[in-house]
């Protein structure tokens, strides 16, 4: 029996000279410097077109491009598409060594994207929520203590930013790309290289964003509303050029995922036994593949304007700084559910393990996933009601967000119905499950508030449209997100998180959670908006209990952190093959999963959800080997 | 409920993963790379109508921004007659007529990259930049846009043909030698099973999104140029 795995015993030395991250890097750095060389020639005196530009965006934009692509080329992408330019047939698989050196580059084994992408996003998201932790401590006090306003309003940039482009993938990135062919039946994801791709766009986007505050930053949150974009510094050239790759990468992973399940899935794994996490893979699929362009579209025409000149935005110039607002939304609200939905996948999923139970309404689930994501399409406009748009279309917008709800709500009576009378089991990826309806429900109704115009008018710009995002997105996302890492993490990497210590994690996480948004409620109320630095004196000591709140929620992570570390680093106790004794195919494979997968391809004879049945144990067999710290 | 087929596989087979599969795969990418690009366009479509229906300042359409209709043709008709003939060579590729296949192939590379080249004389002689108005916004974004993703497709279009000139003397239905595109140096073998058959799929797949990327670059024409 031969195998793709190659070893290598070579030195280090040497084995840090092929195409790696390293390289990648000096690569990058290189890529960028003849960027901004090119852009320093084009905007000099040789063209004259350019030389009244008073500001050098040709030259950071160029930069970042030339960058990313030497940094592509130096993770080995470039051999792949210069050998089929030579004419030399296709291959499937690429360095799927053994080793730690096989996450330090392109590596075409879903699996090993699966865990890259969930170090890669943790690594930016510690970095948006140390962002947040700097914004409570600068709103301790009213008036502007550690941050001038321009910084402020910078850090809140990023923060937004980076947890709405990065975030997008927190769900599909490592448990998809990881669970997805094992769910389905297949030995790989149908484009392995793009998989691979999709990683390493996002990492160097989450890089060149970061760098903007080498170029004084970008004032206009993460929405980039023109015409603050046009005229802000060459710190908003990060901005575009990093949402613009969040939105190839998107574009691209959900290509990818649909590719796989539509031709991917093993004999007799029928659409209506598909289970219901790859529905919210489908779903979310769907709109990264259709929204993301016309982000990519509109950020396209910014960085046009911003170096060539156009006048998309600019009204002086026959442009609208509206068409902006349009088509980002037309993007930024399916964007929400590309958040959301696969959220709603995890917790479908995970309940019926827990509960005993086979999916309460599956059918009903699924046409929840898919109405919402066919809704979301209509009703973009809800986010301009206060900007001015002709008011005879604010009913239309209006009703069609809060018909939005009607989906939603299936897959919390499928969920609700699922737990009922099941022989319930309060594990921590239970918990999880669990505090995302309570959170999603909060955010969910608080959501009528801001989709109905008269309250909207009130609240819009508002502390209180802060608070209903972060319980839609944080309290959706990513409760969902560690519901599916202690689900998971038994298969991932062989050994399970401390159950003691997740539970911490979870009760720490949940009040801290609720204690630091829901008092934003009561704040937005009262008037304070959102991205200023200084606040009316009375809301201090709201803004302090929120603060405080914060730093322990912001707490809540690190011991999480702990957890991981010493459960997969320290205690390392091996997990059994099937831990929660589930009936879904991954678990059915051995612990660590074989490079292929599947020795041999199964054949689907039934239903996904078939607890309850003869042969299936009522209660798992064998709980998870946690152990004490 | 899961159960194993008869048929046992090893990695032996893995290794040669059967090119229909693949041939599949390429099909739905086809087809949703094409929705991606619709939607993508759609946002410039979008801008088109908006920025015409508001003319800002007067300067939607200034007396002097008078697009080159006569290049603007050409490009789109290069751009249908390179999509005819993929389409023409794939109907060559079925009834296995591989020298004729090949050649329009290589005549619809030739008239793609005639195209861009048309496209770069339309901007660089006509009388207007991109300052110059919402229209002008419009058309230098569209039409940049447009020559992108027609360099992608031309990529594609280059590989297929590429190893069918490379791999020409090996008889339909055999493996060529050793020499396939991964970047692993120490593979000794193919992973697909007759990776030389992934030709026709692969070209089926890129005709239909090259006939769609016209398609899109007729509905340019139409906006930018006729209406």
């Amino acid at each position: 029996m031969s195998t793709t795995v190659v070893e290598t015993h070579r030195p280090i030395w040497r084995r840090l000279i092929g195409f790696n991250l390293l390289t990648g890097i000096v690569f990058g750095v290189v890529g960028y410097y003849i960027g901004w060389f090119i852009g320093h020639h084009i905007t000099g005196a040789s063209v004259a077109y350019f030389s009244g530009i008073d500001q050098n965006d040709i030259s950071v934009t160029l930069g970042y491009l030339l960058g990313v692509g030497g940094f592509l080329i130096g993770l080995g992408f470039g051999v792949y598409p210069w050998a089929r330019i030579r004419g030399y047939p296709p291959s499937l698989r690429e360095k799927e060594t053994q080793g730690a050196s096989r996450y330090f580059g392109l590596c075409t084994d879903h699996k090993v994207v699966g865990i890259q992408y969930m170090i890669g996003i943790g690594l930016f998201f510690f970095i948006g929520g140390l962002n947040a932790m700097l914004i409570r401590v600068e709103l301790l006090r009213p008036a502007s203590q550690v941050f001038p306003a321009g910084q402020y309003l910078t850090l809140v940039g990023m923060h937004g930013t980076m947890m709405m482009g990065i975030m997008t993938s927190a769900i599909l990135g490592p448990f998809a790309n990881y669970f997805v062919p094992l769910m389905i039946g297949a030995r790989r994801m149908a484009f392995p290289r793009i998989e691979s791709l999709t990683f390493w766009l996002l990492m160097a986007a989450g890089a060149i964003l970061t760098t903007t505050i080498f170029f004084g930053g970008f004032p206009t949150g993460w929405t980039g509303y023109e015409p603050l974009n046009s005229q802000a510094n060459t710190g908003m050239d990060s901005y575009l050029v990093f949402f613009a790759l969040v939105g190839i990468s998107m574009c691209l992973l959900g290509l990818n995922m649909l590719a796989t399940i539509i031709t991917m899935r093993a004999p007799g794994l029928t659409w209506s036994r598909l289970p219901i996490f790859c529905w919210g893979v489908v779903s979310t699929a769907i709109l990264n593949l259709l929204a993301a362009p016309v982000l990519i579209a509109v950020l396209g025409m910014a960085v046009f304007d911003r170096t060539v000149q156009t006048t998309f935005f600019n009204p002086q110039g026959g442009g609208s700084p509206y068409l902006y607002q349009n088509l980002f939304w037309v993007f930024g609200h399916p964007e929400v559910y590309i958040l959301a939905l696969p959220g709603m996948g995890i917790v479908l999923e995970i309940l019926p393990v827990f509960a005993r139970k086979p999916l309460w309404g599956y059918r009903l689930a699924v046409s929840g996933l898919l109405g919402v994501t066919l809704l979301s399409w209509l009703v973009w406009q809800h986010h301009l009601f206060v900007s001015g748009i002709n008011s005879d279309l604010r009913p239309f917008y209006m009703l069609s967000t809060e018909l939005i709800s009607i989906p939603t709500g299936f897959t919390f009576l499928c969920g609700l119905m699922t737990l009922w009378r099941g022989q319930i089991r309060f594990s921590v990826p239970l918990l999880f499950s669990l505090a995302w309806f309570f959170n999603f429900l909060i955010g969910g109704l608080s959501g009528v508030f801001l989709s109905d115009v008269p309250s909207d008018v009130t609240t819009h710009g508002s502390f209180f449209s802060m608070a209903h995002f972060h319980y839609t997105i944080m309290g959706g996302l990513v409760f969902a997100f560690f519901a599916a890492i202690y689900f998971w993490a038994p298969k991932m990497f062989g050994y399970t998180l401390n159950e003691r210590l997740g539970k911490i994690h979870f009760w720490v996480m949940f009040i801290s959670f609720n204690s630091t948004f829901a008092p934003l409620f009561a704040i937005g109320f009262l008037g304070q908006p959102r991205r200023t630095v200084t606040y009316a004196q009375h809301l201090q000591f709201l803004n302090d209990w929120v603060s405080i709140s914060a730093f322990i929620l912001g707490g809540s992570m690190l011991i999480f952190l702990y957890n991981f570390v010493y459960s997969l680093l320290f205690a390392r106790i091996r997990a059994p093959q099937n831990p929660w004794s589930s009936v879904s195919l991954e678990w059915q494979l051995p612990t660590p999963v074989p490079l292929h997968n599947f020795d041999r391809i199964p054949v689907i004879t039934g239903e996904p959800y078939g607890y309850g049945s003869p042969g299936i144990a009522a209660i798992p067999a064998a709980g998870p080997a946690g152990g004490s710290a | 409920m899961t159960e194993f087929a008869a048929h046992e596989t090893d990695y032996e087979v893995v290794e040669g993963e059967p090119a229909e599969l693949l041939g599949r795969n390429l099909n739905s990418a086809g087809h949703l790379l094409a929705s991606a690009t619709a939607f993508f366009f759609l946002a410039f479509l979008f801008a088109y109508f908006y920025l015409r229906s508001l003319n800002n300042a007067g300067l939607w359409h200034p007396k002097h921004v008078s697009p080159p209709v006569t290049l603007g043709t050409l490009v789109m008709a290069l751009t249908v007659l390179s999509a005819t003939l993929v389409r023409l060579g794939v109907a060559d590729q079925r009834a296995a007529r591989r020298p004729e296949w090949r050649l329009k192939a290589a005549i619809a590379l030739a008239v793609g990259i005639g195209a861009i080249v048309v496209q770069v004389v339309a901007w660089t002689t006509m009388g207007f930049g991109p300052a110059d108005g919402g229209y002008a916004s419009v058309f230098f974004g569209w039409t940049a846009f447009n020559i992108l993703f027609i360099v992608g497709a031309l990529y594609w279009l280059e590989n297929l043909l590429a190893t069918a000139i490379r791999y020409r003397n090996v008889p339909v239905g055999a493996d060529p030698k050793p020499g396939h595109a991964s970047g692993d140096p120490g593979r000794p073998g193919h992973d697909i099973g007759n990776p030389l058959s992934l030709v026709r799929p692969g070209l089926e797949a890129l005709s239909f999104y090259w006939t769609f990327l016209a398609g899109l670059g007729v509905l340019a024409w139409v906006v930018l140029y006729l209406l």
